[in-house]
Parts: C-alpha cells; structure tokens; sequence
C-alpha cells in the first residue's frame, strides 16, 4: 500500500502536486461554483413562479411576453445568453472588467435560463391538480391566492421535486460555461491549471469529481425529501 | 332566497341551459332530478357562480351574481356545496379540511374552528376520525366530512351535485341521513339527485329538467304519482 502510494506520487508521472498546490484555489472554484448555482436556483425558482403564471393568464396580452421569455430561453444556447448578459447587460450597471463581475453575469444567465425551464415545471404540476380541488376551494369563499397557495400549490409541489431535481443538477453543471466570461468557478481554476503546466487529465479529472459530489448530494438530498414527504402522506 | 331569472348558458356552441327561471324560498329543500345532461348540475353550479353565466340572472338573497360589483368571495361563503367526487383536500387531515375556509376566510382563531368542527364531526357522527387523512376514508365517509366542510362555513344554502352517485350503494344511506338531518334542522337545500327515494322523503318541492329546460315543478307526491308532461312520465317510469 506504502508503495502504490509512492509510486503515484513520485514515479507514476500523475501531478499530484499541481493539484494540491492549487487545491485552496480549487476549494475556491468550488465555492463559487456552489455560490453561482445555489443563487441561480434560488432566483430561478421565485422568477420561475412568476413566468409560470404569467403564461397561465387567460388574457393573450399578459400570456404572450411570458410565453416568448420562454421560447427564447429554451430555444437559444445558453452559452450565447451568458456572452450576451456579459458583454452586453452587465455593462450597463458594473464598469470595467473583474471577477466578481463575470460571476453577477453568470447568476443572472443562469437564473434567467432556469427560470424558462422552471416555469414549465410549475405549470405542469400546478395543471396536474384535479380542478375539483380549486372548485372546493372556491366553494368554501377561498380566493384564487389563497385557493392557489393552501390547496394547490402544497399538492403540486410534491409532483414537482422529481422534474425540480433533473434541473437543478443540469444548472449546477451548466455553471462551468461561466468560465468561458473568466468566472473563477471550478472549471476556470482547471483550465489555468492545464495552461500553466501543459497536463489535462489531473485538473479535468479532479474537478469532475468535484461536481460528481456535489450533483450526487444533491440526487441523494432530493430523495431524502420526497420520500419524507410520501411517508408523511400516509399517516 | 334564491331568484334564478331567464338563465341560460352555453358552453362553446352547446346551449346547455335554454331558459331556467326558479325561486326558492328559505328553508326550502329543492330537488333537481333530470336525465344526464339535462343541465342540472350546471344549473346547481351557476347558483354559486362556479359556471360563469351566459344571459340572465341569478339572485342571493338579493344579491345579483352577475354584477361586476359583487364580491363572488363573500356570497360564497353564504352558499355551501358539496360535490359528487367529494373533493376533499388530500394533503389535509379531515379537521384540517374543515378548519382551512373558517381560519382563513371567516378569520376564526384555531381554536374557535376547531371546536367548531368538532361538533359537525359529531354531528356527522365521525368524531374518531378527526385526524385521520381523506384517503383513509370510505367513500361515504369522505361524502360526510365534505358536507362537515361545508357547513363549518355557517353557510345559509347549500348546494348538493349528485352528492351520493360516486358512492357503493351501502354507503349511500349514511349521507342521505345526514342530508335528512339538515333538512329537519331547516337548512335551505338545492339538491341535484337520482335518489328518488330522497326526492319524495325530504324534497318540498321537485324539479324536472330536461334539455336544458325546467319541464315540470311540484310537490313530490303529485310529480311522482301525477306527472303532467310525457317527458315527466317517460322519465319516471325508467328510473322508479
């Protein structure tokens, strides 16, 4: 064991030390690829709500721009929409050029790409409710918000955790594109390190385990909750 | 208490109801019988504005549903339904069913709501299932909390769509006790129903439709035994 342990790191030619000499650096990619996702998510998910409304309004007026923000995020690379937020949004509110700003880019492409994606989860799980359950809503004197928020949405959202889960883990994935607008997340610490050193396999490696972690938590806390939430049904 | 004037409503080009005019006095207990299709329960369901209304009018106690000026919310909390899938709320307990309207619409304190619905719980004789959930509960069972449900709101009408047709023929007798019991305690009922036994028991007065139509009205001792139109007759004589 001693020796397979010497061998790799002094004979076996793998760069074990670039990668522990990066490492706080890798640990800070990772923070900002969790900072950039979780952000991402969180607006995603408040934006999302509202677009998913606005597209089941019944006046064509109000439904037409929600279901073109839809459209247009869906049917366009995100990494066009995080180029264009870049260089030509974020400039109009944040001067020059830095880190942070590349990273405010990409949480507002990446909340305004879920967003599309999200909609049309809640919509589905809103839609999926038996309309019997709004008409005893209805019937007892409830509004429509509160007929939304005590009835409907508790019982959609359940229905919604499985399609929340795929989306979530693509927006965490997708988060690397930032690094093309030189966010310091986790594949841009990579690429600089592949750059300096001329090696592929350590960095790439390394910081797909990294994202395999986290994804993998992610599928296991998601789990955890919807099978939490099913045992509770059945009390 | 109720005043329906001329209603008429269509759904796309199917003009379900042709020309509904209907008045019924308080503490009244109407029954709507009728064919499938015969526009009953869409009639039931333009009493509490569930259906938009087409042309025509409909009044509560005065109230003009279809000014733009009336808070549908309030008249709503007046007129209770009961639907013939039950439509209790899944994710609720059975007192958490009936709590939810009375706490967040009437404002009650839990506690009030709670005592509240402990009551109609007796009185539906379903006290032992308070904190059990709807899918743990038969099919009548579920029919009796949803009338709890509705009465927890202190509503003045209630509505009843073919409460009973979604039931196994055992479970049927529970409800309709219970629909008795409201209509001995002067409750103003609109009931939409094949139960004809209910109909000639509890009904003061009964209401034949057809094709969108009200062909015939009369206590229910003259309709069931002298029915004066053919369609009436027809009717009867398939279902009695």
């Amino acid at each position: 064991m001693q020796g397979l342990y010497d061998w790799i790191l002094n004979d076996s030619g793998i760069r074990i030390d670039v990668i522990i000499e990066y490492f706080p650096l890798f640990m800070k990619g990772t923070l900002y690829t969790l900072g950039i996702s979780i952000s991402g998510i969180l607006i995603g998910c408040i934006l999302g709500l509202i677009i998913a409304f606005g597209k089941m309004s019944r006046l064509m007026p109000i439904r037409l721009p929600f279901v073109w923000y839809i459209n247009f995020f869906r049917g366009t690379p995100l990494l066009v929409q995080i180029l264009i937020i870049h260089f030509g949004v974020t400039p109009l509110f944040i001067a020059g050029a830095s880190p942070i700003k590349a990273v405010i880019s990409a949480i507002i492409a990446l909340s305004l790409n879920s967003a599309a994606y999200l909609a049309e989860i809640y919509r589905a799980g809103i839609q999926s409710i038996d309309k019997g359950q709004v008409e005893a809503g209805r019937s007892l004197g409830m509004n429509k918000v509160q007929t939304m928020s005590y009835i409907v949405l508790p019982q959609s959202i359940k229905r919604m955790i499985p399609p929340f889960g795929n989306e979530f883990i693509t927006l965490i994935k997708d988060s690397s594109l930032a690094s093309v607008i030189a966010a310091p997340e986790l594949l841009y610490w990579a690429r600089a390190v592949n750059g300096k050193f001329f090696i592929v396999w350590e960095s790439l490696l390394f910081i797909a385990l990294i994202y395999l972690v986290i994804t993998l938590s992610l599928t296991y806390l998601l789990n955890y909750i919807e099978k939490r939430w099913n045992i509770d049904d059945n009390r | 208490m109720i005043t329906v004037n001329n209603l008429k409503k269509s759904f796309g080009d199917n003009e379900v109801l042709k020309d509904i005019n209907l008045q019924i006095k308080p503490q009244e207990v109407v029954v709507i019988i009728g064919p499938s299709g015969s526009g009953k329960s869409t009639c039931l369901r333009c009493m509490n504005l569930l259906e938009s209304i087409t042309a025509g009018e409909v009044h509560i106690e005065g109230v003009n549903l279809t000014d733009k000026n009336t808070d549908i919310n309030q008249i709503r909390t007046e007129v209770g339904m009961v639907f013939q899938q039950f439509n209790l709320f899944p994710h609720k307990s059975v007192l958490e069913n009936i709590t939810l309207a009375p706490i967040k619409v009437r404002k009650w304190s839990k506690e009030k709501a709670n005592k509240v619905a402990l009551d109609l719980l007796e009185k539906v004789n379903l006290s032992e299932k308070a904190n059990a959930y709807p899918d743990s509960l038969s099919g009548g069972q579920k029919q009796r909390v949803a009338i709890a449900r509705a009465l927890a709101m202190e509503p003045k009408i209630m509505l009843f769509d073919e409460p009973t047709s979604a039931l196994d023929p055992e479970m049927v007798g529970e409800v309709l006790d219970v629909m008795k019991q409201l209509a001995k305690e002067g409750m103003t009922m609109v009931v939409v129903t094949h139960e004809m036994g209910f109909a000639r028991e509890v009904g003061d007065r009964v209401i034949f439709m057809d094709e969108g139509y009200i062909i015939e009205e009369n206590v229910p001792e003259k309709l069931f035994d002298f029915p004066s139109h053919e369609r009436t007759k027809s009717f009867l004589s398939k279902v009695l």
